[in-house]
Parts: structure tokens; sequence; C-alpha cells
């Protein structure tokens, strides 16, 4: 099965992303925090008990949760 | 004439050396304190440049203009000259990390839409330089309408370009705004307006930095990932965290005790002074009793506190504790908190105050409410003298099955973790009831590796002893005055000749009515005797006077609660005395004790407090009062009570409450009590 969102990406993988979901706060902060459509993340590692994510994005590191990463829709749109 | 002043604002990212620019810039801050009527921070700085006095505000750092939290509507505030005592700014220093152009350009770009000049500073540019990211400012610089200046803080380059530009540009016109085209794609269907700004914001910053930004790999970038990979890693990630933690409480110990007897030796030799030139009486006993005990008793403890910020400061530094944010969050989420929570509870091992005020960085009420609640229970620096002469006093100095870990520094860190499961208990059983909700957001930016800046580190470090000696220290030495006066009044003569014939009727009595081993009718008879010395009797007249002074009957009244504790009724007073702040109880005890016998013989006791409370005895017996059996009771005692009226007077500031001071002071005390009266049992149960 292809992965639909950030969440079920395997560690070391890029991918694209294709739109956050979401009209509130949390959505607002990852787009500004430059999960853009169109923006090439790399999933760097899992924290030690699977949970939050660290993500390469924009050339920096970001940490989010699996429940957030949910959000992030990826793949070309 | 002189000119007014100009204000400048410095506005950035978190963790993009800020601090570091201010610093460079400003040196000291001339205040540090909070927004009127907000409690968010304010940091003020001066410097002159060319003749023009420039007064330097440093904001909270902050993501975007469109504010989520009470940092960043501050941040707003002032910016458009809405904040009460803070005038309008003439000129916006924008702080951007140069290894994370992109990201920090968000903010940039929103800044220049204020209306202000705006000078853009790329901090950590070396790094960047080491990263291979090669920035071309002059482009930059052309294409974003304002001052660009590369700066790299252990060089000091681009500093005084920084001074430059801002005098320069103070005042003026502010630069033209970057273009953001919305188009089809970044409104998307029904995207509300702010998100559709956020990507047509990125998609015009990355149509700008298009031919001005080129990253070549580098052996630094790739070293920072193996770095990375093994600090985060499940298992080393984790047993480097645990070492870090652990190292930093035995370097507590091994590094402050010869400052910390500096201290205390030179503190006994100006008392014996002070004591020498003043006759025996009232105002001597208040001089060295009063005043100058409880200096030796703020004092001495300096060295410790300076220790553990430096440690922060340091892991702060590195950008080590977000990793550790990342790291603990699984765990915090367990207990119904968020890896965000891990901060401001960090924080509260050196100050709770601190820690709860920090929690404002938790967007989510919830999370911040629960944080707030249990940060009090983390081991706070105004803890750490308690721990620390208890245990030195009490705790055997020797080590456990690894030679290289003295019990002393088990049993420390074993009152950390106390705390810490303490803490996650009651949150997760606030969470599971009335907090009852939704796991909350979390998003946050992992900092890249970095050398922590040796000034900022020793800057935090100074600031923190001098704000425990300002706050605390002061607090400390009027309550020590104030106890000692509550332990020295009322003085009845009378009363107190009734109390020691009282002491040798019940004494001659027991005697007379036999039923004792031998070697207690021994002792009982030793007793009787001693009061017809001049010491003996002068020993017991004074243990009366304690008795009959207002702390007195006040310990007295609670002695019912804290017996089974192990206490006796003057640690009870000390309690007491405790509630302005835990330190205090210090301060108390020195009070108390010292008007008891001293036992100078032993060698092993490092400060004068320490003498004193291992010479002392249950009133009528030979039989020590500090067992190691009450010592842990009264360390787990204060290790989870609420006896620092500063921190509850936060918890009713940053909640906007008065029920939560309240429900934090019952359930800590009940919970405290519980737990002293647990450990006092097993101990006597195992024979400590």
């Amino acid at each position: 099965m292809v992965a639909e969102s950030l969440d079920d990406v395997s560690v070391g993988t890029t991918v694209r992303v294709r739109d956050v979901t979401g009209a509130d706060p949390v959505s607002l902060r990852l787009l500004e925090m430059g999960l853009t459509p169109g923006v090439a993340i790399r999933l760097v590692g899992k924290s030690p008990f699977g949970d939050p994510l660290e993500l390469e994005v924009r050339g920096y590191r970001l940490s989010i949760r699996r429940q957030e990463a949910a959000r992030v829709a990826i793949g070309d749109r | 004439m002189t000119p007014s002043p100009l204000t400048v604002v410095l506005l950035g990212n978190p963790n993009v050396g800020k601090s570091t620019l201010f610093t460079a810039l400003a040196g000291i801050p001339t205040r540090v304190g909070n927004y009127p009527g907000v409690t968010v921070e304010e940091k003020l700085g001066r410097f002159s440049h060319r003749g023009q006095q420039i007064n330097l505000i440093d904001l909270p750092g902050t993501y975007s203009l469109l504010p989520q939290s009470p940092d960043e509507r501050v941040v707003v505030d002032v910016l458009h000259g809405r904040m009460a005592d803070v005038p309008r700014p003439d000129c916006i220093l924008v702080v951007a990390d140069a290894t994370n152009l992109e990201r920090n350009l968000y903010l940039a770009t929103q800044a220049l839409g204020i209306g202000l000049p705006v000078v853009v500073a790329l901090t950590l540019s070396d790094i960047a330089d080491r990263k291979g990211i090669r920035i071309n400012v002059d482009e930059l610089s052309r294409r974003l309408g304002c001052p660009v200046v590369r700066v790299a803080s252990p060089t000091g380059e681009g500093i005084a370009a920084v001074r430059d530009h801002v005098l320069d540009a103070a005042g003026g016109p502010a630069p033209r705004q970057l273009v953001i085209e919305d188009t089809a794609a970044s409104r998307g269907d029904g995207r509300p307006p702010a998100a559709a700004e956020a990507i047509a914001r990125y998609d015009a910053i990355e149509r700008l930095l298009a031919g001005v930004i080129r990253t070549e790999p580098t052996r630094g970038g790739i070293a920072e990932e193996r770095i990375d990979a093994i600090l985060t890693h499940r298992l080393w990630g984790t047993l480097f965290f645990v070492a870090v933690m652990l190292s930093m409480f035995a370097s507590i110990f091994w590094l402050a005790t010869p400052l910390m007897d500096l201290i205390s030796g030179v503190m006994d030799s100006v008392s014996s002074f002070v004591a020498g030139l003043l006759p025996e009486g009232a105002v001597r006993s208040l001089l060295v009793d009063g005043v100058l005990a409880g200096v030796a008793g703020s004092v001495v403890f300096v060295p410790q506190i300076a220790l553990l910020f430096l440690f922060v400061a340091i892991l702060e530094g590195c950008g080590y504790l977000a990793r550790a944010a990342y790291l603990m969050d699984r765990l915090l989420v367990a207990t119904g908190l968020s890896g965000k929570s891990f901060i401001p509870l960090l924080s509260s091992f050196a100050c709770a105050i601190p820690g709860i005020m920090a929690a404002r960085t938790i967007e989510n009420r919830r999370d911040r409410l629960l944080t707030i609640l249990v940060a009090p229970l983390m081991s706070c620096s105004a803890r750490l003298p308690v721990y620390l002469l208890l245990c030195g006093a009490f705790v055997p100095e020797r080590s456990t099955a690894l030679p290289w870990l003295p019990l002393r520094a088990v049993v420390l860190a074993g009152l950390y973790a106390l705390g810490i499961v303490v803490a996650a208990v009651v949150a997760l059983s606030l969470s599971r009831t009335i907090f009852r909700g939704p796991p909350q957001p979390f998003v946050m930016e992992l900092p890249s590796w970095r050398w922590p800046r040796p000034a900022v580190v020793l800057e935090r470090a100074r600031e923190a002893a001098w704000s425990f000696l300002q706050n605390a220290g002061t607090l400390i030495v009027a309550i020590s005055v104030v106890i000692w006066a509550l332990m020295t009044y009322p003085h009845d003569e009378r009363a107190i000749d009734a109390d020691v014939a009282a002491l040798r009727l019940s004494l001659e009595a027991r005697v007379a009515a036999g039923g004792d081993s031998d070697a207690d009718r021994a002792e009982l008879i030793g007793q009787i005797e001693s009061l017809d010395t001049a010491e003996g009797l002068d020993a017991a007249r004074r243990g009366a006077a304690q008795r009959g002074s207002f702390l007195g009957r006040a310990g007295r009244f609670v002695e019912p609660v804290v017996r089974p504790l192990g206490w006796d009724w003057r640690i009870g007073c000390a309690a007491i005395a405790s509630f302005p702040a835990r330190e205090v109880v210090l301060g108390t005890l020195g009070v108390i004790y010292n008007l008891g016998d001293l036992d100078p013989g032993d060698a092993g006791a490092t400060t004068a407090l320490e003498r004193r409370l291992k010479a002392a005895r249950w009133d009528g017996t030979n039989r020590p009062v500090f067992t190691l059996p009450v010592a842990l009771s009264i360390m787990v005692f204060f290790a989870l009570c609420a006896q620092c009226a500063s921190t509850l007077v936060v918890i009713g500031r940053e909640t906007a409450s008065w029920v939560w001071p309240i429900v934090t002071f019952v359930y800590m005390t009940v919970l405290a009590w519980l737990g002293a009266f647990a450990i006092y049992r097993i101990g006597l149960a195992l024979g400590w």
C-alpha cells in the first residue's frame, strides 16, 4: 500500500507534501513551519517510543507527533 | 544637545542566537522583568553608537506574526506600538539563522510588512559556512530591500556593521513589502486566508532565494548527521540522556563542595569576630543568630545554583534541550503532558517560578495548566540546600556497589526522581479526571548542534545566582530575623524557672517510680545531676525559653501532626516558618538549634548548622533528634510540599484564579505528609 499521509512513511524516505488538512491553528502552524504543498520532506527518524517524528524540511529539523503528521497528505497533486 | 534615544527591537524565531546577539550588542541587560499587565518576559539593554543612545528590546522568540501564544501576542503588540510603556520601535532588527534561512525568512518577510525600518542579522553564519551553506548577502539585501548583515558570534563578525545599519535605518523609511502572490493553488478549496497566505509567502520566499543560496556538502554536515544519529538513537540516545542527567548531579556535589566549605569557613569567622566585638545580649544574639546565620545560610548555596544553571544553559546552548523534549515527548504524553512541558518542568528544577512562567510557551491551556500544577513538584534549587545539608550530615559518606557513585548522590538523585514520579502520577490522574480531553498538538523545531557561547552561559549562571541572592537571599535573612524574634520572645524569666523546676520534678518522679532499666535510670539521674551544673542548667533554661516563645507554642501546637513523621516540635516550627520560602527552613533550624549545645568534636561536620543539628537531642533525653530516617522524612516532606509562598502567588497570577494555588497547596501538603510518614516508617523498619 502506498503511504497516504506523513505518519505512515518509513524512516529515511523523502516525500512531497500534497496538502495539509484541517483549518485550525495546528494546521496553520504546520504551514507556517514550512510544510506547504509541494515541499520535500525527509523522515529522519522516530523518537525511542516511535513518536514523535523527526523531519527534515526546508533545510532544518522539525519534530511533530504522528497525530499531526496524519494531517499532512503526501504524494503528487 | 543629546538626541533622544532610539528604540530597536530584536525579533526572531526561538533558538536563533537572539540572546547571543543581544549580549554582543548591549552586554548585560539593564532590566529583566515582565511587560506591564502580562507575564511575558521583558529584557532591555542599552548601548551607544556614534553618540546616539539606543535602547534594545529583546522580544520573546516567535515563529509568526499571526500570534498563537501570549508571548507571540506581546511581540505583535510591541511591534505596533500597542504595548503600554513601550515606545513604538524605530527599527526592527530581525535575527535570522543563516543555517535555516528559508524558514527564518518567513518571520523576516512578515516583519517587512509592519511598516518600520528593518535590518536583518544573519546569525550563526560561521556554522552555515561549516555546513557549506553559501549565501549571497548583497543579492539577498537587494531582493529584500533592507540591509542584511552576516554575524558570527565567536569572531564578533558583523556586530559593528549591525550597529551602523541599525543607526542609519532607524527612523527612516520602511522597506517595501515582499509581494505575496495569492494564487489559485495557495487558496485551494476553501482554505482559510491565513493558510493561503502562509503557502503564498513560502512560494515568494522560494523565488526570492533562488540563486541567492546554495549548499555544498561538507564534512561538518556529515559529522553532524552522525552525532545526531547517535544522540537521537532509541537506545544510545536514551542512555546518553540518563548519563548527562546523572553526571549533572554528581558534579554539583564534587565541584561545589570546596567552594561551599570556603564560604562557610569565612562566614563562621565573621560570626565569631562579630560575636567577639559585642557584649552578650539581645543585639549580639540578633546579629549573630538572626542576621549572620541567615546570610550564611543563603550565600553558601550560590555555588550549586550557579553550577546547575551553568549545566542548563550549556544544554540549551548545545541545542540539546529540544532534543531532550523530542526524546521525552512520548513519556510525557503518557502522563498527560507533552514534550513542550519538558522545558518548563526542567526549568522548575532551578526554580518553579520561571518554570511556571515558561509554561506560557505551551499554546494549549489544558497542557499549560497541568504543567503549572505539577511544576512545583520538581526539586527546585531552594530544596537543594535542604537536601545537601541533610544528605551531607546524615547520609553515611560511602560509595554504593559502584565505587565511583557515592551513596549521597544516589539519595539526592532519588529525591529528584521522587518529585518526577509523583508529578507523573498527579499529572496522569488530573488528565484522566478534571482535565479530560484529546491529546494536544506538538510542533517543535530541533535546532542544529552548536557550541554554546560562554558569555551567554556565564550570564545565565550569574543571573541565577544573583536573583537567588536578591530574591531568596534577602527573604532568607529577613525570615531568619523574624524567626529569631519569634524564637526569642516573649522571654518570661519566671515561666522559664517554673518550666525547669517542672522538668526536674518529672525526672525525679520517674526515678522514684522505678520500672526503668539500669541504663535508663542512670541516664535519668545523670540528667537530674546536670541541672545542678551551670552548663546543664543553662541548656535547660534555653530549652524552656524556646518552648515558651511564640514559635515554640506554634510548634508544640502542631507536634501531634508531625510526631508520626519522626519530627520533634522544633522541626515542626521550622516547617511552619518555611512557608514563605522552603530554603528558610535552614535558617530556622539554624536559629532553633543554635540555642542548644554545639558539638565541636565532630570533625566530619562541615558547617556550623550541621554541627548544631547533630548535637540536637529530644527534650529531656540523650536521644539524637536527627537520625537517618528523620533526615529522610524531612527531605521527602520538603521534596513534595508547597512551602513556597512565591510559587503559589505566581500560580495564582498565571492561572488568573485563586483556586489553583489552593489546590496546589492542599494536594502537595497532603502528599508531603504521606511521603514523609512512609519513608520514616520504612527507615525505622529497615533499621537505617
